[in-house]
């Protein structure tokens, strides 16, 4: 596993911290047209994902990586579908907490 | 006083008493009725006192001394005669100074609860009681129980929020089944008691005397404690009809309350509060008010994580006026009511049933489960490591007895046919039911479970006849035993039912699954981060 350049895990609000690294997050989908896909995150934000998305259909929830270019967008490197049915409320708590008091715990 | 020489000379002088003398004894006699009488003054006249010198003669004058009543104390009034009346009212004294060697006593102090009149029927008759709970203006409380005739003086003179001078009733060891009150004693008014209503309102007795506890620390609570708590209601359930255990119905409703800890608990309402109150904090909260609920005497439960519970002697009070109340208010709209709060009962969370204990496979062994009386249930979240193939499944009786399946082991009886020795029958066709031997494991440690019929299924998937046919019949080794890898390093949540028992000579713990679930992903996560967030507080 190459653990040189960890991704982030985080939500709307988080992104801001971290522009200009490498993150990651999931989202909902809400409409991917050509070269942008804008998707809701866990905790309510709405967030442009650029690049071209991945040739299989994207489900209801998709996990991106990439790079944060801006507050609200990531330029996406990778595409994983989560499937249909997600529990945001864990996943929000989980980058809360990851990046929060247990931050040393995550890469 | 005893004559022991009736004459005898006299001897000296004596003086004749004068009757003045004696008037005036008379008059300071009278003063004391008691006084030794005073010797006859006829004999003393008979003989000539007129000289000095004694007559001469042969006959000596005699001298008769009277014979006096016995001696008597003066009269002291202290400790004999005649008990008198101290009617002077007794002294208020405090709630608190209340004990049993008081002697006369009065107290001042508002009603702050009263309980309904009770009928009883024990080994004595018919009777009734009914109490009442008094608080005074030192904050000491006390309650106050009548029966039988002593309800019918009193009842309707009680009214909850109305101050009161009580006098002369007994005093006896709370009954700390009922009363929870801070207070070792009770009193026991009787006929000889008094109850006066103060029509001044006497400001320094509070109305209600509370003890909240923030609801982080009941979590901390003993089970069945007694306490008071305050809190915003966050939500209302709707009232449910339960049957209770005595065949009665009764309504429930369930209600969360949220405090400046930022945890929350579940409020159960019982009975009559669920149609009141419980309905007015439902309105409050549908349209959008979050109310202040203050509850006074609530029981600590540990059904589901901890929560809290109603009971008879309970009272709620909607946006009461305290400073608690005020500060609470002030918390929740300045931004309380926007912060996550964790619960403390568990059932809140999705998927969690109530009353589940979790515990490590490791604390199977460092908590000596199993070992008391009755077996120990508990929840374990693991994963089969092993299975063992070799009979894992024995041959079961079919035949049903009442609505459940007899399922003892049978026996061959000649060569096509079986033999349940319980239901004294035979038959062709027997049930394969299953009888696992399993290994499971999670991250503290391993340990060997036994899993029958419906949790074999959940673990194995198939049936255990399907598997015995398998195996048995067709002999299908391969695809036996993809079977079992297929089911192997899967996480389940394993209801175990622990208990130790004799095996030949020595003590061995007997685990059993009674139920196997599939992890709910979803529902763990929520379980892991509400133990995640007890960690950091």
């Amino acid at each position: 596993m190459d653990t040189s350049n960890p991704a982030v895990l985080v939500n709307g609000e988080l992104l801001r911290m971290y522009v200009g690294r490498k993150v990651r997050t999931v989202i909902q989908v809400l409409q991917s047209n050509g070269g942008i896909t804008t998707g809701k995150s866990t905790d309510e934000h709405q967030l442009v994902i650029k690049g071209s998305p991945p040739p299989f259909p994207l489900t209801n929830f998709v996990e991106v990586i990439g790079v944060a270019d801006s507050n609200q967008s990531i330029c996406a490197e990778r595409w994983t579908n989560f499937g249909n049915t997600f529990d945001t409320f864990s996943y929000n708590q989980l980058c809360q907490l990851a990046n929060g008091e247990y931050k040393s715990l995550f890469l | 006083m005893e004559t022991i020489i009736p004459d005898c000379e006299i001897i000296g002088n004596p003086k004749l008493l004068m009757q003045s003398d004696s008037t005036s004894q008379k008059s300071s006699s009278a003063n004391k009725p008691e006084q030794p009488a005073i010797p006859d003054n006829r004999h003393l006249a008979t003989t000539s006192c007129s000289n000095s010198a004694p007559k001469p003669g042969n006959k000596m004058p005699s001298f008769r001394p009277t014979v006096q009543p016995p001696y008597r104390p003066p009269p002291n009034y202290k400790n004999h005669g005649p008990i008198a009346k101290n009617d002077a009212p007794a002294r208020i004294i405090p709630i608190s100074a209340l004990n049993p060697y008081q002697g006369r006593w009065a107290i001042k102090a508002r009603v702050t609860a009263k309980g309904d009149l009770r009928r009883y029927n024990n080994a004595k008759g018919d009777g009734k009681v009914f109490s009442f709970d008094l608080l005074d203006s030192d904050g000491g409380e006390i309650r106050v129980t009548c029966f039988n005739a002593v309800v019918d003086r009193f009842y309707d003179a009680i009214e909850v929020g109305k101050v009161y001078l009580i006098s002369k009733g007994n005093l006896k060891p709370a009954q700390k089944n009922f009363n929870h009150l801070k207070n070792e004693w009770e009193i026991f008014l009787e006929s000889s008691s008094t109850v006066e209503l103060c029509p001044d309102e006497d400001g320094s007795i509070p109305k209600q005397q509370f003890s909240f506890k923030p609801i982080n620390e009941i979590e901390s609570s003993e089970n069945n404690s007694i306490i008071d708590v305050i809190g915003i209601v966050e939500s209302v359930n709707p009232s449910v009809p339960i049957l209770r255990k005595n065949g009665m119905e009764t309504q429930r409703r369930i209600l969360n309350l949220k405090d400046g800890s930022n945890r929350s608990v579940e409020l159960t309402l019982w009975g009559e509060l669920c149609n009141k109150q419980g309905r007015e904090l439902q309105q409050m909260v549908e349209s959008g008010v979050f109310p202040v609920l203050a509850v006074k005497a609530a029981k600590v439960n540990n059904f589901s994580g901890k929560s809290i519970g109603t009971i008879s002697a309970t009272q709620l009070f909607i946006n009461p006026d305290c400073p608690e109340a005020y500060g609470l208010r002030d918390w929740f709209d300045r931004g309380g009511k926007n912060t996550a709060s964790q619960s403390i009962s568990r059932d809140i969370m999705p998927g969690c049933p109530r009353n589940e204990v979790r515990k490590t496979v490791s604390q199977i062994k460092d908590e000596g489960l199993g070992r008391a009386d009755k077996p120990d249930w508990v929840t374990v979240k693991a994963t089969v490591s092993f299975i063992k193939t070799d009979n894992f499944c024995y041959t079961a009786c079919p035949l049903m007895i009442g609505d459940r399946q007899c399922s003892k082991k049978v026996t061959r009886s000649g060569n096509a046919r079986w033999q349940c020795d319980r239901c004294t029958q035979e038959f062709e066709e027997c049930d394969y039911r299953y009888l696992l031997q399993a290994q499971v494991q999670d991250h503290t440690g391993l340990t060997w479970v036994t899993a029958f019929q419906e949790s074999g299924e959940e673990i194995l998937g198939c049936s255990a006849k399907e598997l015995y046919l398998l195996k048995y019949e067709e002999q299908d080794d391969v695809r036996f035993g993809e079977v079992i890898r297929r089911s192997l390093f899967s996480e389940y949540l394993f209801r175990l039912k622990i208990k130790e028992e004799m095996y030949g000579e020595e003590q061995r713990v007997k685990i059993t699954v009674v139920k196997a679930e599939k992890l709910n992903y979803s529902a763990e996560s929520r379980f892991l981060l509400d133990l995640i967030s007890r960690i950091t507080c």
